[in-house]
């Protein structure tokens, strides 16, 4: 019965995980501008992440390591610096989207203009990380994120045509706008496919002391988790593939964005946007400003756990205190959070390969997982997206500057 | 046992189960007629930053000396406390004791017992 | 290494310099004429904030003429740009107009110039049209 409740909440997280102002925002533009066509990038990137998911928490189970844990031991310190240089960086570019996320959604809301929002919002994250358990991050930021169900009521109710839908699952090419498609493509997988969310979830599953008895309990939560909210993000792009594409409205803007399920929800489309967008982008905050945090405290092995109090491990608050605060700096000082989100999708698919990489070598390592090293098929699934990742990375930068 | 691969980088832990930080460096003793072996375990400080450059190293140094817990010298283990190796060492000492807890309790009492709900470390 | 560096690098500052081009320019303002639109609807039925309604037909507004302006100098030849400039200017005057109505939270005019908006909005998709055929 327990373990029930667990493979619940465990969902219930997962799925208010996956959406945020990446994932919402790439959706958007996709669908305003390409219709369903875009849908597979959605696809591929949460397979992907279910995977990567999966991996997380089976190794923190077995190993009973943290991503963070085995990766410093297994590959020494200068090699975990380069990458956490390189995951801090993206995942704070993407932690001052998300608080730009949650100041958009109460400008709508108010009509006073994000900057402002931006530094009580941030301190409001930090008090949530000063004063909350783990328990009580996880589960009630995932609770709130539940209104996000809407995107889902919004597209069942425009009634899509169910087959193009299904048959924008495989990937084509648009007739114009290559670039442009190419560069939405690369947004979405990173959007879905992000690496916070795997520190976070080892992280998590250490915190909620798992153990071997917690595989198959990980693969459901993985599996229906993720492909739950990949569903929500598909949603996203179905809505405004109908509402919006027929009229040439395009997401350019974040006020546009708000106009997206007026269409199927006339009385409370608006709303339930801006309320998705509020708690979907807090409960990412939280988990990027700690996924951050464990990445410094895992790799040096100082006290971390969000179930302390701050002087108990004062070095991991010291951290999330510093990134949350910093974050509203921008904000503040008028930085377009759609710019941002959108720079840190790309980013973020840039720097996949070294954040999957050594994650590969250590889940093929028999002294971390034993006879729970990886099968074959999750080795060629992760291979794959290894070049893929390799190969946008290439493309994404370039594609920036023309596309962006 | 493969010193890269079983001590270097792994967690340390105290007699209380404290975590201590990383051995992240050895100092090992060679002599004419004995077998090379480890008299001490480094943690963190500089010896963690030459890893990745020698410059990097000494502004690490000069660094600690302007700013946080004065310390004067790197925190040293001697071999002797190492009571087991496995997936983490376990040491046979005191964390506070030893100066490994010295930034954990500088930051601590700096800046996070300042802010209100931050608590106190002595507290038990 | 750097001599070959530095002409790439000239290239993608060259490019990353490249303005929209004139039918970019003419779907942003279809876009922004469609945003002022859907606006206006969710306001007219009490949907949304007077605020939020406001403030977006003000940014739709403002881009309209910002588009305008840079529009001039790159329509394509056969385009007669006094035809694009009368139906940016119409449009973009007309939603000038219902951001005040927003204001004075007058529905019944706020609704009679939503439908002029509706018909500059079919003239501004087809002078979109027109130009992207010209551009190809």
């Amino acid at each position: 019965m327990k373990k029930i409740l667990q493979i619940t909440l465990g969902i219930i997280t997962s799925v208010g995980g996956f959406l945020e102002i990446g994932s919402v925002t790439t959706a958007a533009q996709a669908g305003a501008l390409f219709g369903f066509q875009l849908l597979w990038a959605i696809a591929l990137g949460t397979i992907c992440l279910i995977f990567l998911v999966e991996m997380s928490g089976r190794l923190a189970a077995v190993s009973k390591h943290t991503i963070v844990d085995a990766m410093r031991e297994r590959f020494g310190f200068p090699f975990f610096f380069f990458v956490l240089i390189g995951m801090v960086l993206v995942a704070f570019l993407v932690l001052i989207a998300e608080l730009g996320g949650i100041g958009f959604a109460l400008q709508i809301l108010s009509g006073l203009g994000f900057p402002l929002w931006a530094l009580p919002v941030s301190l409001v994250v930090w008090l949530m990380m000063w004063k909350g358990t783990f328990s009580l991050i996880e589960n009630g930021a995932s609770l709130l994120g539940l209104v996000t169900i809407s995107f889902a009521v919004a597209a069942w109710k425009l009634n899509p045509d169910w087959s193009s839908v299904g048959a924008s699952l495989l990937p084509t090419l648009p007739e114009q706008d290559k670039v442009k498609y190419g560069y939405l493509a690369v947004s979405i997988l990173g959007a879905s496919i992000s690496p916070y969310l795997m520190y976070f979830y080892s992280s998590g599953a250490i915190e909620d002391e798992w153990d071997r008895s917690y595989i198959a309990m990980n693969r459901v939560i993985a599996g229906f988790g993720m492909t739950l909210g990949g569903v929500l993000s598909i949603c996203v792009l179905i809505v405004a593939a109908i509402a919006l594409r027929p009229k040439g409205v395009q997401v350019d803007t974040f006020p546009q964005a708000a106009l997206l399920m007026t269409t199927a929800l006339p009385r409370w489309g608006f709303y339930l946007f801006a309320f998705s967008m509020l708690f979907a982008c807090f409960g990412a905050a939280l988990e990027i400003s700690l996924a951050i945090a464990y990445f410094f405290a895992q790799g040096f092995n100082w006290n971390w756990s969000e179930n302390l109090e701050p002087s108990k491990n004062a070095r991991f608050a010291f951290v999330y205190t510093i990134i949350i605060l910093v974050s509203a700096v921008p904000l503040m000082l008028h930085v377009d959070p759609i710019r941002v989100t959108m720079l840190a999708m790309a980013l973020t698919s840039a720097t996949l390969p070294l954040a999957i990489v050594p994650f590969l070598f250590l889940m093929n390592d028999p002294i971390y997982l034993g006879k729970y090293r990886n099968g074959w098929i999750t080795n060629s699934v992760v291979g794959i997206v290894v070049l893929i990742s390799f190969v946008l990375a290439i493309i994404s930068i370039p594609l920036q500057i023309f596309g962006g | 046992m493969d010193l890269v691969r079983d001590v270097l980088d792994k967690k340390l832990v105290d007699r209380e189960q404290c975590d201590m930080g990383r051995a992240s460096g050895l100092i090992m003793q060679f002599g004419e007629k004995t077998q090379p072996h480890i008299t001490h375990i480094l943690i963190g400080g500089p010896t963690l930053w030459m890893r990745i450059h020698p410059a990097l190293g000494r502004a690490s140094e000069k660094l600690a000396r302007l700013w946080g817990p004065k310390s004067k010298e790197p925190v040293r283990i001697p071999w002797s406390h190492v009571e087991t190796v496995g997936k983490d060492i376990k040491l046979d000492v005191v964390a506070k004791d030893t100066g490994a807890l010295d930034w954990e309790i500088w930051i601590a009492r700096h800046f996070i017992e300042r802010i209100p709900g931050g608590g106190h470390e002595e507290e038990e | 290494m750097a001599a070959k560096l530095l002409p790439i690098g000239l290239l993608i500052s060259a490019l990353a310099c490249k303005p929209p081009s004139a039918s970019e320019q003419m779907d942003s303002a279809v876009s922004w004429v469609g945003t002022a639109g859907m606006a206006g609807e969710a306001w007219l039925r009490h949907a949304s904030p007077d605020k939020y309604t406001r403030q977006t037909l003000e940014l739709s507004h403002k881009s309209l003429i910002d588009i305008g302006t840079s529009l001039l100098k790159s329509l394509p030849a056969g385009i007669d740009s006094a035809t694009v400039d009368s139906a940016l200017a119409r449009s973009s005057t007309h939603i000038a107009l219902m951001a005040q109505l927003v204001e004075q939270k007058n529905s019944p005019d706020f609704r009679t110039l939503l439908d002029s908006l509706y018909a500059d909005e079919r003239v501004v998709k087809q002078l979109a049209d027109s130009v992207e055929a010209k551009e190809q």
